[in-house]
């Protein structure tokens, strides 16, 4: 299924937050992922119950300075690339 | 600057209700009496959750053989460590699955030996199969993560669709097609385990239609085994650089095989503290880094991304541990590789019945 604005992006089973400030990581069966800002901030929103649609709307506002067009294919290619690895289910 | 140890391995015994014919623990065996105690080793999971280990992996022998299993979870989940059970199933009931689970557990890698029943039995030397079969449906429902492992060789190999079609029956979000790695009881078995280089290259063939087929759905990870690969593995992702594994007696090592190498010293965690182990002992400074490594690995563009690979097995195929891994296409003793797999490719037929050879194969015993 892809990536849909009422999508509900969550990590999937297996992998979570560990850590704090800077060494916060995402880890999972086989390691870790320390994810630089934007990453950062479209996973750290993946939480099941915002919809993409509203990730995607707090991000610009963050990033106001981007080209929102770009902010979204950014966050979805980012997503699908993270759901192959299984790492994000929606 | 050293980094820290991410993953710390844990064979918390090695007893083990199966037989494997290529199990990775060592031909000497630790005594179900040498065994750490609960105390020791919840201290070890305290002191690497302060050096910076992410994952601690109870593995074995068969953790479920340790009746602390569920209170080491939890203990090492208190630590904010991720807690992985590599487990043949085998003693999992509903009952001591759901306290795993509320103890913290984050991930169970359950084994398989073979898509069929009587393979995998004999494989296994032991009537495990069905066990399997019976208890993965309440993993799953559970929700905990949930990998399937299959170790492949010349005996199962060509079943890779089937095992595929198994797994999916599992459903569980990773499966792992593991080749053999030559050490411990494979290394005795290896003339009937190694496959041959068509059936490597079909099952990936037939590997990689599955991976495609199953995106999103199941991961599949699986490897070209070094016998047949250019470039050699990098073992542990580098001698004492990102894991480190501590025996049933608490013995600290670098890899699962690192006690075949002469002449090296091995600390425990009974007298030193894991930090000193892994900064300071002679052990883990042994191969770390690049001072250690020969021509062709020293001028190599490939050195740190693999390290000159496998120091056990060098020892093993080349008697120096201090070798180029001779899978290495670039190895020196890369002869040596050719040589076994000129023989092995040279059998008309890749299976060699197990019923006819009975006295060919050494099963995995248990310790004393």
């Amino acid at each position: 299924m892809p990536l849909e604005n009422t999508s509900r992006p969550r990590l999937a089973a297996g992998c979570r937050w560990a850590g704090e400030g800077e060494n916060r990581m995402v880890v999972f069966p086989e390691g870790a992922l320390r994810l630089q800002d934007t990453a950062r901030a479209v996973l750290e929103r993946c939480d099941g119950h915002r919809t993409f649609e509203q990730i995607v709307q707090e991000l610009e506002a963050t990033y106001s300075a981007s080209d929102p067009v770009k902010i979204r294919q950014d966050a979805v290619a980012f997503l699908e690339r993270l759901r192959q690895k299984r790492l994000v289910d929606f | 600057m050293l980094d820290a140890p991410l993953a710390l391995i844990a064979e918390i015994t090695h007893r083990c209700p199966l037989h494997c014919l290529y199990c990775s623990n060592p031909l000497q065996m630790v005594s179900p009496a040498s065994e750490l105690t609960t105390q020791e080793w919840e201290k070890v999971f305290e002191q690497g959750a302060k050096i910076g280990v992410l994952h601690v992996h109870l593995s074995g022998g068969e953790p479920l053989a340790r009746e602390d299993l569920t209170r080491l979870v939890s203990f090492a989940h208190g630590c904010d460590l991720y807690t992985n059970l590599i487990t043949s199933g085998i003693g999992l009931s509903e009952r001591r699955w759901d306290e795993v689970v509320a103890a913290g557990l984050d991930h169970i890698q359950l084994s398989f030996q073979d898509s069929r029943e009587a393979g995998a039995n004999w494989i296994a030397g032991a009537r495990a199969h069905a066990l399997k079969l019976g208890i993965a449906p309440m993993i799953r429902r559970s929700g905990v993560a949930f990998t399937v492992n299959i170790v492949v060789h010349r005996q199962n190999v060509d079943h890779v669709e089937e095992m595929i079609a198994l797994a999916e029956s599992l459903q569980p979000d990773r499966l792992e097609i593991a080749h053999v790695q030559y050490y411990g009881w494979a290394w005795k078995n290896i003339e009937g385990l190694l496959p041959s280089r068509t059936q490597v290259f079909e099952s990936m063939e037939k590997i990689g239609a599955a991976q495609k087929r199953l995106l999103g759905t199941i991961r599949i990870d699986a490897v070209v085994p070094d016998y047949y690969a250019r470039f050699p593995k990098a073992c542990m992702g580098g001698w004492g650089r990102r894991q480190l594994l501590i025996d049933p007696c608490g013995k600290v090592l670098p890899c699962h095989a690192a006690t075949v190498i002469p002449g090296l010293q091995f600390e425990n965690v009974r007298g030193h503290s894991l930090e000193w182990i892994w900064r300071e002992s002679e052990s883990f400074q042994k191969f770390r880094g690049e001072d250690w490594m020969p021509e062709p690995c020293r001028s190599c563009d490939r050195r740190t991304g693999d390290f000159g690979g496998c120091r056990c097995q060098a020892f093993m195929i080349t008697g120096d541990a201090a070798s180029t891994d001779p899978v290495c296409s670039l190895a020196p003793a890369h002869g040596l590789i050719e040589q076994q797999l000129s023989r092995v490719n040279s059998i008309a037929s890749p299976h060699k019945p197990a019923t006819e050879q009975e006295e060919f194969w050494v099963y995995r015993s248990q310790p004393k």
